[in-house]
């Protein structure tokens, strides 16, 4: 590094801050404020600071949170110190950081905190600012030795703590900015592992005997479940909850779900399954981790239930008489203990359904502050009782939103009472208005019997009829011989029906209800379908050209 | 017959009184927006009787709104006469029930 050349003579004795320092505390804002890159900015600022100040050395120290020490970033002088570190209250800049004010030592000898020369530089005289934040002190400016042997002054102090504000200022604002795209990146990536995660849980079924939910308490999720069916007409399902619910937790869940999934694929009787399961991950798992799991079979002909408990909460079988009875885990979580064996348990659903929740569930805190508890969720399910399986999970998830949730929430129902839907009936036609009326004839006479009042029925009538005219006059632009195909569905407490058409792809985002307040012809169907529907749903189908609309209506 | 859709225009009492009478859907709604603009020229007083409307379906909806923006554009009146029970219901689910003058008789519209 070349020897700064003074510019200038020393203002030594001068008491107030000129237009000189002004000149150059400018220079400095400006560099840094126009800098994209700060250590290149410190490395000219440090030669700058040396020549303005006449000192024959300049540094910039900053504190490293990582190795818990100072260490040197930039510095200009005969002899190059940068990557010297200092240990924290240690040195002359060790006690400007720690009692966060400028020092000046104007004899090293004399000073007992002075840690000595540095390769085979003399330091004679010194006088460090610290650098300032909102969070304390990140580092401080450092001059060694004023020239020609004068001694820094008062004067020297004040300039010297003058640009240690900019200075500060820019190293602040590069380590937030450096801190904030760390944590998008981190924020990303921990949704590219929840979408991950989220692509391991089964695809939701309708009408389906077995119906789960999973509210992860942070981005990714401990607990998992599964369900898939065997060759022989068997559901297999099991449910788990990791310790822990960080990052290592998650990845300890897709571990033991896809260990869960091979085995359960071969049918194994679930106490096999469960010690199968136990073995290999005590194998493999660290010390300390272990997962609470539930594995079993449902066959939907028989309704009989064959399930295990590994240390998960205990599952709750609601009879169809409306009793309630506690199945109680029969052995340890699994990564424990290898050898252990766990007892099958075989039942009938006979038209109730078997609840299986994490300890999530049961964790969640009422108005009190106190865990709901295993009663605290059977209340909840004696309260949903009424509704379909699907609607029973979502308003038992419902009510548990309502209190605290404070851990991953994981809810399985295995229902023998999913009935399948019933085809009502429907028409096929071509895309031509005078076929409305058969549209609304037909509609008619499919709601007669379903229990809906006369008022309740004609407007059901107008929102299919409005749909249909969408499709002919959007879907089709007018054109009289596009194909159009309604179906009506019963399921187990709504009627749907299903429109699908076989026109150009429509947006689904642009089917949406309009403001009702501005009064103007035009764009009032999609409103009463849906003020009239209790759901409706716009899609492209899963197979072949055009769209799909579903709407449903909760029987009364 | 309630199958036969008609709408047709005459003067009554100093109003023009455009009779609907069917069901009102996309096939023929055109027709009824085009009789209403048309029996707002001239600038009489315009009446709409749907007594014998027994279904109205959102593009009839919208002919009513035109016609009833039309005639407030030019301060010429325009209210619906006779709202039969089904199109009421309708002017209800779109909250459009306030937005129409809309009158038990003819008489009540001439007032």
């Amino acid at each position: 590094m070349s020897t700064p050349v003074a510019l200038r003579p020393a203002a030594t004795g001068l008491a107030r801050i000129g237009p000189e320092e002004i000149g150059i505390l400018a220079d400095f804002s400006h560099a840094f404020a126009a800098s994209l890159d700060v250590g290149e900015t410190l490395r000219r600022a440090v030669v700058q600071i040396a020549e303005h100040m006449n000192a024959e050395a300049a540094a910039v120290f900053l504190l490293d949170p990582v190795e818990g020490d100072i260490v040197c970033r930039a510095c200009a002088g005969p002899v190059d110190v940068v990557g010297l570190r200092v240990q924290q209250g240690r040195g002359i800049v060790g006690r400007a950081i720690a009692e966060n004010r400028v020092q000046m030592v104007r004899d090293t000898s004399c000073d007992p905190d002075y840690i000595g020369d540095q390769r085979g530089f003399h330091t004679r005289s010194i006088l460090c600012a610290p650098l300032d934040t909102a969070e304390g002190a990140i580092g401080a400016l450092q001059v060694l030795n004023k020239r020609d042997g004068a001694l820094f002054d008062n004067h020297d102090a004040n300039v010297l703590r003058l640009l240690a504000v900019p200075t500060a200022l820019a190293l602040n604002n590069s380590r937030l900015t450096r801190e904030l795209v760390e944590q998008n990146r981190i924020k990303r990536e921990f949704q590219l592992a929840r979408q991950m995660q989220k692509t391991l849980l089964p695809a939701r079924r309708r009408d389906y005997p077995v119906t789960a939910l999973n509210l992860p308490a942070r981005e990714i999720s401990g607990d998992f479940y599964d369900y898939f069916e065997l060759p022989d007409g068997r559901i297999a399902f099991c449910v788990g909850d990791v310790a822990g619910k960080g990052m290592d937790a998650a990845l300890l869940m897709v571990r033991a779900s896809s260990c869960l999934r091979w085995v359960g694929k071969d049918g194994t009787p679930p106490g096999d399954w469960l010690a199968k399961v136990n073995r290999e991950l005590c194998e493999t798992v660290t010390r300390g981790m272990f997962v609470c799991a539930v594995a079993g079979y449902y066959d939907p002909r028989t309704s009989m239930l064959e399930i295990a408990n590994a240390g998960f909460p205990p599952l709750l079988l609601r009879r169809a008489d409306e009793s309630m009875r506690e199945l109680q885990a029969d052995g340890p979580p699994l990564g424990i203990l290898d050898q252990i064996s766990y007892a099958s348990q075989r039942l009938a659903l006979a038209g109730g359904s078997l609840y299986a929740f994490s300890d999530g569930v049961t964790d969640v805190r009422d108005g009190e502050r106190r865990p709901i508890g295993v009663e605290g969720v059977r209340a909840l399910i004696d309260r949903v009782s009424g509704l379909s399986p699907r609607a029973r999970v979502r308003a038992i998830v419902g009510h548990l939103r309502k209190m605290s949730l404070a851990d991953d929430t994981t809810l399985m129902l295995i229902a023998d009472d999913a009935a399948p839907s019933r085809y009502l009936g429907g028409l096929a036609g071509s895309s031509d208005p005078e076929n409305l009326r058969l549209v609304r004839r037909k509609v008619a006479e499919l709601v007669l019997e379903l229990g809906f009042d006369e008022d309740q029925r004609q407007r059901i009538v107008l929102a299919v009829d409005e749909a249909v005219a969408n499709v002919i006059r959007h879907a089709y632009g007018g054109c009289c011989d596009g194909r159009v195909e309604l179906s009506a569905w019963l399921d187990t407490d709504a009627v749907r029906f299903e429109l699908r058409d076989y026109a150009q792809p429509v947006d689904p985002n642009r089917i949406r209800p309009r403001d009702l307040s501005e009064c103007r012809p035009g764009g009032l169907g999609v409103n009463l379908i849906d003020t009239v529907m209790d759901r409706w749903q716009f899609r492209h189908p899963e197979e072949g050209a055009g769209n799909l609309l579903t709407m449903i209506k909760r029987l009364p | 017959m309630s199958d036969v859709n008609d709408c047709a225009t005459e003067e009554v009492q100093g109003i023009r009184l455009v009779r609907v009478r069917g069901e009102v859907d996309l096939s023929w709604s055109q027709q009824l927006r085009k009789s209403i603009l048309a029996a707002l020229n001239g600038g009489r007083p315009v009446a709409v009787d749907l007594s014998q409307v027994t279904y109205i379906d959102s593009s009839g909806i919208a002919a009513l709104v035109e016609g009833f923006q039309n005639a407030r554009g030019k301060s010429q009146r325009f209210s619906l006469v006779a709202v039969s029970k089904p199109v009421h219901a309708v002017l209800e689910l779109a909250r459009l029930d306030r937005v129409f003058p809309i009158f038990a008789t003819l008489e009540d519209a001439a007032k």
